[in-house]
């Protein structure tokens, strides 16, 4: 198993109902497989998972790559600083 | 060449004399600066008031992706000098700046207003920072449009 770390911000933090999150997780485990395990386990976030950017290890990261070892996982909606 | 670049997300107010002292060097004539505030009377589009901005960012990545854009604007303008990026967060009323992007040159005409107008474009699409509107009516985030691409 991996154990990794989600960092959830903006509208996933609200949804999520917490910023941080961590969870033991297959190692073959891709994004889109780990998108659709948190949709079915945290209904609140479904809508969110639409639209939400992902990274990993503090880069930008997609549907088809696979969790890295003890990664850290950020999950939100397009950013809006300035 | 060693130029200063500066990049930092931060709570305390934005002082734009001691960051550009850090920027000039003795070769600079020109810089060229963009701040953005709180815009409390909005007219364009959907006319509204706001109240305060609430900020948040993904701190350690968002310093990684202001330096990523600085050595873009470097890639992209090799004559900037100095470069300063910083983002202000939590709670911000009308009228306080809420963003700096500087760039120095020798010269004006060198494309250091362009290299303002680049570092300000991309921190909004690439910098993990959002914000909340808070007004008599309620409160929502406001969401980007940029989805960053693989690489970015």
């Amino acid at each position: 198993m991996n154990h990794v770390k989600l960092l959830f911000f903006a509208t996933l933090r609200e949804r999520a109902g917490t910023k941080v999150m961590e969870l033991d997780i297959p190692d073959d485990l891709t994004i889109q497989g780990l998108k659709e395990r948190l949709a079915s386990d945290n209904p609140n976030l479904k809508e969110s998972l639409k639209s939400v950017l992902i990274t990993i290890n503090r880069e930008y990261a997609f549907d088809e790559a696979v969790v890295p070892l003890n990664a850290e996982i950020g999950m939100f909606p397009p950013v809006s600083g300035g | 060449m060693n130029y200063p670049t500066i990049f930092s997300i931060t709570e305390d107010e934005i002082d734009l004399n001691d960051l550009l002292a850090k920027i000039t060097l003795t070769s600079t004539g020109a810089a060229a600066i963009f701040t953005g505030m709180v815009r409390g009377e909005t007219v364009r589009g959907e006319a509204h008031q706001t109240d305060y901005l609430e900020y948040e960012a993904y701190i350690p990545m968002a310093e990684a992706k202001m330096k990523q854009v600085a050595d873009e604007i470097r890639m992209k303008w090799s004559v900037i000098e100095g470069i300063a990026i910083v983002q202000r967060i939590g709670k911000l009323y009308p009228k306080t700046p809420t963003v700096l992007i500087a760039c120095t040159a020798a010269h004006r005409d060198t494309g250091v207003f362009e290299a303002a107008r680049y570092g300000i474009d991309r921190l909004k699409e690439i910098v993990p920072i959002w914000k909340k509107e808070v007004s008599l009516d309620g409160q929502f985030w406001v969401e980007g449009d940029y989805t960053p691409k693989p690489g970015e």
